[in-house]
């Protein structure tokens, strides 16, 4: 027995045991016509073997560039200019093109954001995945097989002979991702490198990526580089972090030390300004990071965060370069900072003005017991065969009131957007009542509409970049808003209006007459809300606000919004899946799956056990970048069913982990009532009272 | 009097230097390809410790550098030409190539000074600017503004041509180029530059009166193209469903029919006396009055007093035009419907050979322009700043033609130009098969034609517009080419 150990340790080619990845000054810039770009400048990191190492910035920051660095894959105008990048102690810069296309995909293999944009649409996942070991290893078609098809039960697909012979179109994007990691470790390689590898995928589906990647570096001894911009999934996947302001590292350390005892002011700055357990947007708002993100070429002298800085000295941080320097006493720990050593990091921030509760008013909106179908023909060209039904909403009722924040949870394909549709009048209902004030308005298209009921609900809508009309100037686009809902008697009357809705969203009066291409995400968002409340709005659906703003932005748009509703009394549907964001501004929350309201109630009740079983898996799910919080691990299988073909019974059933606790298959059978729980807290779950009071609550601050 | 040379007196050094260009330019071109399967490969930047480029260069380089020059010298060689035609005294010193180039002075003039401010402004032009950053959108700039300088200094003020468009010289027929003018009365220019043409009429004059007739019709047979195109497009992309299943089907039926089976016909004594042409011509010309209208309508009706003014003005300025065009009193051979239009109010009559290349330019080319904008707008309806256009309850056509309409322009700017491209030779196949303008017109097309009969024995009347034709579109193209490359730059 003791001869077999000892063959086997020979057998074991000889092992590397120094770093895997050791990037030492590293430099990148882009060349255009104009200028250099440096994207990333003097930027060092190690990587040891089994060791995963998260990059943190905002966008732009360059920590995409960093991974493209490594792979040496820049494109034709990006160059390393300066620095060396060493895999397993050889120089990746000196390498030529054969030797790299050998290590590619073999030692090194890379996880992008969009898993569809990864896999060849034309070919099939086994296909794909046997071209690897083929291609590297030489390896026969058989052996390839059998490789591809342990490698899919490994990243635990269901029935991976199927899955080999689908095409990518017919996977979810959760599988399609587990197809791409797959791919990735295929070749066992040394190190992974994870390019925001679930930014486009739901929080559910996210949470078991996550758990996934986390397994499979245990098992496989992979080396790991996961760059994101979310620091919650950064602490639940990495051993240490490198966080990144600029085209530069700022701070680099354990999880431990950066998020516990962080020794760099950015660091500092970006914790405060993302709503952790706690945060509260009257007691304890956010703060936010002042100031712009600056461009690449318009980088402050000395310290780049310097501007924004509550630090900031004159004389000392403004001059010469900046170098990283060790913190004594802490564990590869080092901060780009001059005077981090005479901070007091552990002083309590200076409150933002805090501010009263506003006084909830009276209900403005009701919605009774909404239906939205959709009839989908099963054959589109003729018209003709059989026809489905798309129930996009099923039962809705809840009411919303005067000053109220009411935040609509729920992964895509819930019906969120579809209630917003309704409400907007973009569609009609199919059966059930919406009262606005004193009308009904659920069978009113929005041509039909009057003006004032068209202006008094409005909407705030996602991706910035898309929310403005590219070829018309910001003020206009406000005018524009002001002449449909007809306010203001001339031309000048609207356009000082429009100035007034400027200063309202804390804009300078000079972007009126500017482009939006010339703003920036957060200054966009901006302008959409400043749109949507040109018409006195009562009611504002925002759509995801803030989700596809970074960090330091997203606090500051927040804010704003809250502080509009406090001084208009308006009523904010607030629609979002980022529960951390959900639980610091919202008054009561409707948690929604597969167009049923599954659980409603005040924050305090739905943050809070008894859950409904679909909200404590989502709560579980949601990244929380705090080290003293406890969170109990739920990570639910398999995808959201299609609306298309919802499962009978209880919408969830399919993926709840309580289900077995319901007698005599109730859940298959019967769609849950609504049941009250408490005043005003409401779940649709089958589950006997015992039960729900026996639940433990997701989330635990640990005993400090 | 003896007939030109080509050269002139600068040919005798100018000649051999810009054969020693060609030349160079091939041999190298040839070591350039050997040197390629050799598996060399030109140098590359390499970083200093100090952050400075260092460019390395290899034998290819060399090369590169070399065919860079040739092409330097021979273009050199060319301004010499022109250089020589405006300053050499006597027509016979000029030779033929320096008295084009003299002619053309007033088109030269003007080039200098459109690029000169253009380079001068081109940070504060936008797209149109940042075209002058690109070698190869300035060529095609440069050569679509040479043609359409030449059709003003030929069509407008007629300082280019040396003849008429149609005045002939018997004894001049077929005449071979340079040629001088047997008996040329005072102030007459004494030489057909370009030789003549088989009814004895001068080819330079022809071809540039021909740019102004080519240049008139296309770009303005192009827009309505456009203009019916985009006035389809929008609403099939926008709405979608059966209008769309129904557009669409009849664009494919206009793409699959046979081009030129529709020419012969429209053409057919029989269905012209029908009045065929005139009732396509009554719908197709609507749409523009159609499109501004709801432009303006959709936009101002907020504020009825702008939006009326708008309206009125564009229903009557339209309406003049469009009565004007399709109606010819006059014209006894017409159905009646078109002549109830009364002369007084008839501003202008359109041949009716020219409105049959309307009305074909229009069919060819507006499915194409329609599948493009549909495509376009399936695209864009699905950004949120239409969502937020129609939650404020703004109209469809507002939506489609301000907030559509406007964030499709790129691609649309750089389809027009290939498409006038398109019509040029759309023009010419007319021509040259007959359709064209009118029998006598100078256009390119009809041109090439009437020099095709004697082409083996008389290249000289058919090779000039040919070689024209041939310069816009390349002209076109390379201005497309550089405005799509400058716009995704941004």
């Amino acid at each position: 027995m003791v001869d077999t150990i000892a063959e086997d340790v020979q057998a074991v080619p000889e092992r590397y045991d120094g770093p895997i990845l050791e990037i030492e000054n590293l430099s990148i810039s882009f060349f255009t016509r104009l200028r250099e770009i440096p994207a990333v400048m003097d930027f060092s990191c190690t990587v040891m073997p089994g060791e995963a190492m998260g990059l943190v910035g905002e966008s732009g920051c360059g920590k995409s560039t960093v991974a493209l660095g490594v792979m040496q894959d820049l494109g034709v105008n990006g160059r390393i200019v300066g620095g060396t990048i060493k895999f397993k102690g050889r120089d990746l810069n000196k390498m030529s093109a054969e030797e790299l296309r050998d290590l590619r995909g073999s030692e090194i293999a890379m996880i992008y954001q969009e898993p569809m944009a990864s896999l060849n649409p034309a070919m099939k996942i086994g296909k794909q995945l046997m071209e690897v070991p083929m291609i590297h290893e030489g390896k026969s078609e058989k052996e390839a097989y059998q490789l591809a098809l342990d490698v899919v039960t490994d990243v635990r697909l269901p029935d991976p002979e199927r899955m080999l012979k689908s095409y990518p179109h017919q996977l979810s994007g959760g599988q399609q991702q587990r197809i791409v990691i797959a791919m990735a470790l295929m070749s066992k390689p040394s190190l992974l490198i994870l390019d925001e590898p679930t930014t486009a995928l739901d929080v559910t589906v996210e949470a078991g990526i996550v758990d996934l990647v986390k397994g499979l570096g245990e098992k496989y001894g992979t080396s790991m580089l996961f760059i994101s911009h979310n620091l919650g999934l950064v602490l639940e996947t990495c051993d240490r972090l490198c966080v990144m302001y600029s085209g530069e590292a700022v701070e680099t350390g354990s999880i431990e030390d950066v998020f516990d005892k962080m020794q760099h002011p950015y660091t500092q700055a970006l914790f405060r300004s993302i709503p952790l357990p706690g945060a509260d947007k009257n007691a304890r708002p956010l703060i936010a990071i002042p100031g712009n993100f600056p461009l690449p070429h318009e980088r402050p002298e000395g310290c780049n965060f310097g501007p924004r800085c509550d630090y900031f000295e004159a004389g000392r941080c403004d001059v010469g370069s900046i170098r990283m320097e060790k913190v004594p006493g802490n564990d590869r720990h080092a901060s780009r900072c001059v005077k981090f050593k005479e901070i007091d990091w552990m002083a309590e921030p200076e409150l933002a003005a805090t501010t009263e509760k506003a006084p909830i008013g009276d209900v403005v909106l009701k919605i009774d017991n909404l239906k939205k179908y959709y009839e989908v023909a099963a054959n589109a060209l003729f018209g003709g065969g059989d026809k489905k039904v798309v129930k996009a909403n099923e039962t809705l009722s809840f009411e919303a009131r005067e000053s109220e924040t009411l935040a609509i949870v729920g992964e895509s394909g819930c019906g969120k957007s579809t209630l917003a549709k309704v409400l907007m009048g973009l569609e009609t209902a199919t059966d059930g009542t919406i009262v606005m004030g004193n009308q009904e308005i659920q069978n009113t298209a929005i041509e039909d509409r009057e003006t004032k009921t068209v202006s008094s609900i409005q909407m705030v809508f996602q991706n910035p970049f898309d929310t403005l009309n590219p070829s018309m100037t910001v003020g206009r686009q406000i005018i524009r808003a002001l002449e449909v809902f007809k306010i203001g008697s001339s031309d000048a009357d609207r356009r000082n209006r429009m100035l007034e809705l400027l200063d309202l969203v804390k804009l300078p009066r000079a972007f009126a007459d500017r482009m939006p291409r010339q703003l920036s995400g957060g200054q966009k968002q901006r302008v959409g809300i400043a749109r949507a409340f040109a018409g006195d709005a009562r009611i504002v659906v925002a759509d995801e606000p803030v989700s596809a703003l970074d960090v330091s932005v997203q606090a500051a748009v927040t804010d704003l919004l809250m502080e509009i509703q406090r001084r208009e009394k308006t009523t904010l549907l607030f629609i979002s899946h980022d529960l951390s964001i959900v639980r610091y501004l919202s008054d009561r929350v409707m948690v929604m799956y597969l167009g049923h309201v599954v659980e409603l109630g005040s924050t305090e009740q739905v943050f809070s056990p008894p859950y409904h079983p679909y909200t404590e898996a989502l709560l579980s799910a949601v990244p929380i970048a705090d080290t003293s919080i406890e969170k109990k691990h739920i990570v639910l299988d398999g995808d959201i069913p299609s609306a298309m073909n919802p499962p009978s019974g209880c919408p969830f059933q399919t993926r709840c982990r309580w289900k077995s606790d319901v007698p005599g298959g109730l859940c298959e059978k019967d769609v849950p009532p609504m049941r009250t729980l408490a005043t005003g807290h409401e779940i649709k779950c089958h589950l006997a009272e015992d039960i729900l009071a026996r639940m433990e609550p997701v989330i635990k601050i640990a005993a400090e | 009097m003896e007939p030109l040379t080509w050269s002139g007196s600068f040919g005798a050094f100018l000649n051999p230097l810009m054969l020693a260009a060609v030349v160079a330019f091939v041999i190298l071109f040839l070591t350039n390809v050997v040197m390629t399967f050799a598996g060399m490969r030109s140098g590359d930047f390499e970083v200093n410790a100090d952050g400075t480029l260092v460019y390395q260069r290899t034998p290819m380089d060399m090369v590169l550098t070399g065919m860079k020059y040739a092409v330097l010298l021979f273009v050199l060689c060319c301004i010499g030409y022109i250089i020589g035609g405006l300053t050499l005294p006597t027509i016979e010193q000029k030779g033929i190539l320096g008295a084009m180039a003299q002619r053309l002075l007033p088109v030269w003039i003007a080039l200098v000074v459109t690029f000169a401010l253009s380079i001068t402004f081109k940070r504060r032009l936008g797209l149109y600017g940042k075209l002058f950053d690109s070698p190869i959108g300035m060529a095609g700039f440069g050569l679509v503004m040479f043609w359409i300088f030449a059709a003003i200094f030929s069509g407008v003020f007629p300082l280019v041509p040396t003849h008429g468009a149609i005045d002939l010289i018997s004894q001049m027929r077929n005449e071979l180029p340079g040629t001088p003018l047997p008996n040329p009365d005072d102030g007459e220019y004494p030489y057909y530059l370009l030789g003549g043409d088989n009814l004895g009429r001068d080819v330079f004059s022809r071809v540039f009166f021909g740019a102004a007739d080519v240049l008139k019709i296309t770009p303005v047979a192009t827009l309505f193209a456009f203009m019916v195109g985009i006035t389809l497009g929008l609403p099939a992309g926008y709405f979608g469903g059966k209008l769309d299943t129904i557009l669409t089907f009849i664009a494919n039926l206009a793409l699959a029919f046979p081009v030129i089976l529709l020419f012969f016909l429209l053409v057919t004594p029989e269905i012209v006396a029908a009045g065929v042409p005139q009732y396509m011509s009554m719908i197709l010309f609507l749409f523009p009055i159609l499109f501004f209208v709801v432009l303006f309508n959709s936009r101002f009706h907020t504020d009825p007093t702008r939006r009326n003014i708008l309206v009125g003005a564009a229903i009557a300025i339209g309406g003049v035009l469009y009565l004007s065009l399709i109606s010819n009193p006059s014209d006894p051979d017409l159905p009646l419907l078109f002549r109830l239009w009364p002369e007084p109010f008839d501003l202008f009559d359109i041949a009716g050979n020219l409105l049959i290349v309307f009305v074909s330019v229009v069919f060819v080319n507006s499915p194409t322009v329609f599948r493009i904008v549909r495509g376009i707008t399936l695209d864009v309806k699905t950004r949120d700043y239409v969502a937020a256009a129609q939650t404020r309850g703004e109209g469809p056509w507002y939506i489609m033609l301000w907030e559509i309409l406007p964030n499709a322009r790129g691609p649309l700017i750089v389809d027009f130009c290939l498409r006038i491209g398109y019509t040029t030779i759309l023009l010419g196949t007319l021509g040259f098969f007959g359709l064209g303008v009118s029998p006598e017109s100078p256009d390119w097309g009809s041109t090439i034609n009437e020099g095709r009969r004697l082409l083996t024995i008389y290249p000289h009347p058919a090779l000039p517009p040919a070689l024209a034709l041939m310069s816009l579109v390349l002209g076109l193209n390379l201005l497309a080419d550089g405005l799509r490359e400058e716009s995704l730059k941004d």
